[in-house]
């Protein structure tokens, strides 16, 4: 069994074992007949999306094996900055006051899967939407823009978030 | 109907009107869509809470996580896709007048 073949067994896995997590909280009963269809549905879907859901060059392990307390941290900070957010973007649709504009920053984070992550908690943040995403050069439109300077406009938009996604990803 | 359902709907609909009166108020596409994806984001994510708070522990529970990960994962991505549509047709983003306020006035045009 060559390298290739069993990067292949692996990334198959990977898929597998993300589909019957997904089963077991969506079913949640240890039944037989629950369990045997949750694995024969679970290996028909992997079979066809494995090539598809873990990228060919993704090899490293930290990028399939978050670290799981910091991610629950992760997610608290997450909520708790959604909620902030949006009573001062409420404010803001009260008064009328909006100070809207793009800027330009760039982030530290590797793999794949971090980026995505940051730019969709930056999108799931109330007044702030990522534009787009190229390599490590994120646009994005700020509601309320107390700065254009790119380094400080990236420590107050990404910065918790990118000290904890690099203690969970890399 | 506990305490925690209760403040939790009440947040979401809160949120889900006043994200609703942004799109009408605010001036560009990017604005509107500031205030209608984030705030209901917020919205739906009290909804899914309280939620959580009515049925307690037990098979619902785990619908509802899987759920709310999944509204996670696909709520940000449809936001991204309309901003991105708007960005790369160079849509300019609506500024308010620096120069006649100095900065922290109100827009006049």
């Amino acid at each position: 069994m060559n390298l290739r073949a069993r990067w292949n067994l692996v990334r198959f896995f990977i898929t597998f074992i993300s589909l019957f997590s997904g089963w077991l909280l969506f079913t949640w009963s240890l039944d037989t007949g629950s369990l045997v269809a949750g694995v024969v549905s679970c290996i028909a879907v992997s079979l066809v999306t494995w090539s598809i859901f873990v990228d060919e060059t993704e090899a490293g392990r930290r990028a399939h094996l978050p670290r799981p307390h910091y991610f629950l941290l992760f997610l608290g900070v997450l909520v708790f900055n959604m909620y902030v957010a949006s009573f001062k973007v409420l404010w803001q649709i009260v008064r009328g006051n909006i100070n809207p504009s793009m800027v330009h920053f760039r982030t530290h984070l590797r793999t794949d899967i971090a980026r995505v992550v940051l730019t969709s908690s930056i999108t799931l943040t109330p007044g702030t939407i990522t534009v787009d995403l190229n390599e490590d050069h994120l646009v994005v439109h700020w509601l309320d823009a107390q700065t254009t300077h790119s380094r400080y406009a990236g420590k107050l938009i990404k910065g918790i978030y990118e000290k904890l996604l690099r203690r969970v990803w890399l | 109907m506990n305490i925690g359902t209760v403040i939790f709907f009440v947040l979401g609909a809160v949120f889900n009107i006043m994200g609703n009166l942004g799109v009408i108020i605010f001036p560009d596409a990017y604005t509107r869509l500031q205030a209608s994806s984030t705030c209901s984001t917020t919205s739906v994510l009290s909804f899914l809470i309280g939620c959580m708070f009515l049925v307690g522990l037990g098979p619902m529970l785990g619908r509802l996580l899987v759920i709310t990960i999944f509204f996670f994962v696909t709520s940000p991505i449809s936001a991204h896709i309309i901003a991105r549509f708007a960005w790369q047709n160079g849509m300019v983003a609506w500024r308010r007048n620096f120069r006649m306020t100095g900065g922290r006035g109100r827009a006049d045009g």
